[in-house]
């Protein structure tokens, strides 16, 4: 479904969102990962959720991920959630994450390219 | 939110959405006075409502949405330990941005106040997803003081400016060093 833009906030997320995009096709960055970080995000654990992705990538030294943040996506009974999206142009919404998933998540699906199916997000 | 450094991450992610370029955040703890006070200032869009509207948990801004509850917990939080929460006018508005000011003042000791908590991570996570931003940050604890302007802190730890992983283990490292207690507070 087309986003329908309301207001110049609108045509600017929209815009970052299509410069990100641009970088992952462009060979800049193989992954982008949104963390959601409104109200609900916040309150169940978005922060440490972020906390957990920069110290994991660190650890790991893996540099090719963009990170950004978005708003509340109207699932907020599967928050703290992120989207990552991948140079093929996949997105992938994981959901009810912790430190521990994060990690997993960083292993398996940034580092080898193995979506985690089991902390996807079912609708 | 149990955690008062989760309600200023809302706050600065309030600021965010209305697009501040410049996002100033001050925190002071003052034993002698009994007073803790939070400042969240920004050169964002600034309110279009008056500010009870605002603090209503049924008002937003928000597409799709019926609810906007960041502010009216906060107030709740501050006014259960004592203290209240303004809208006011901000510094560093200018006349098409008038931006905002949220001022937070509470009893430091009060039993009802909630922790600060990991501050050094909720102001690490806001640097790394947003390297456009310009922080500054101004945090004083009891005889600890830490101020860190993010756009500065690229230049200090020869990183790149849109760098916001480095960034953010820049800021946390700062916060903890400065102040202690690994960035975790009472």
């Amino acid at each position: 479904m087309a986003q329908r833009i309301t207001s110049p906030k609108d045509l600017k997320a929209l815009q970052e969102k299509a410069k990100a995009d641009i970088d992952l096709r462009s060979g800049q960055k193989d992954v982008r990962i949104t963390v959601h970080m409104g109200t609900c995000g916040i309150a169940a654990g978005a922060r440490d959720v972020l906390g957990a992705l920069i110290d994991t990538l660190g650890a790991a030294g893996v540099k090719n991920v963009t990170i950004t943040q978005t708003g509340c996506a109207g699932l907020c009974d599967q928050e703290p959630m992120l989207t990552l999206a991948d140079k093929a142009g996949g997105s992938f919404r994981y959901g009810k994450l912790d430190k521990h998933k994060v990690a997993e998540i960083v292993r398996e699906h940034v580092q080898r390219g193995q979506p985690v199916a089991e902390y996807l997000i079912k609708v | 939110m149990r955690e008062l450094s989760l309600h200023i991450l809302d706050l600065i992610e309030n600021s965010i959405r209305a697009q501040a370029s410049i996002i100033a955040v001050r925190v002071a703890a003052l034993p002698e006075e009994d007073l803790l006070t939070i400042v969240v200032e920004d050169n964002g869009n600034g309110l279009k409502v008056p500010a009870e509207q605002v603090l209503n948990p049924f008002y937003t801004t928000k597409n799709g949405k019926r609810t906007g509850l960041g502010l009216s917990l906060f107030k709740a939080a501050a006014e259960q330990a004592g203290g209240r929460l303004t809208l006011g006018k901000s510094a560093l508005g200018t006349a098409r941005h008038a931006g905002l000011k949220v001022t937070v003042e509470m009893v430091l000791r009060h039993v009802d106040r909630n922790p600060l908590g990991d501050l050094a991570g909720t102001l690490a996570s806001v640097v790394c997803t947003n390297p456009d931003v310009d922080f500054r940050f101004d945090l004083q604890l009891d005889s600890r003081a830490c101020a860190i302007r993010a756009r500065d802190l690229a230049a200090q730890l020869g990183v790149d400016p849109q760098d916001g992983l480095a960034l953010a283990r820049g800021v946390r490292a700062r916060v903890a060093g400065e102040l202690g207690s690994s960035g975790v507070f009472i």
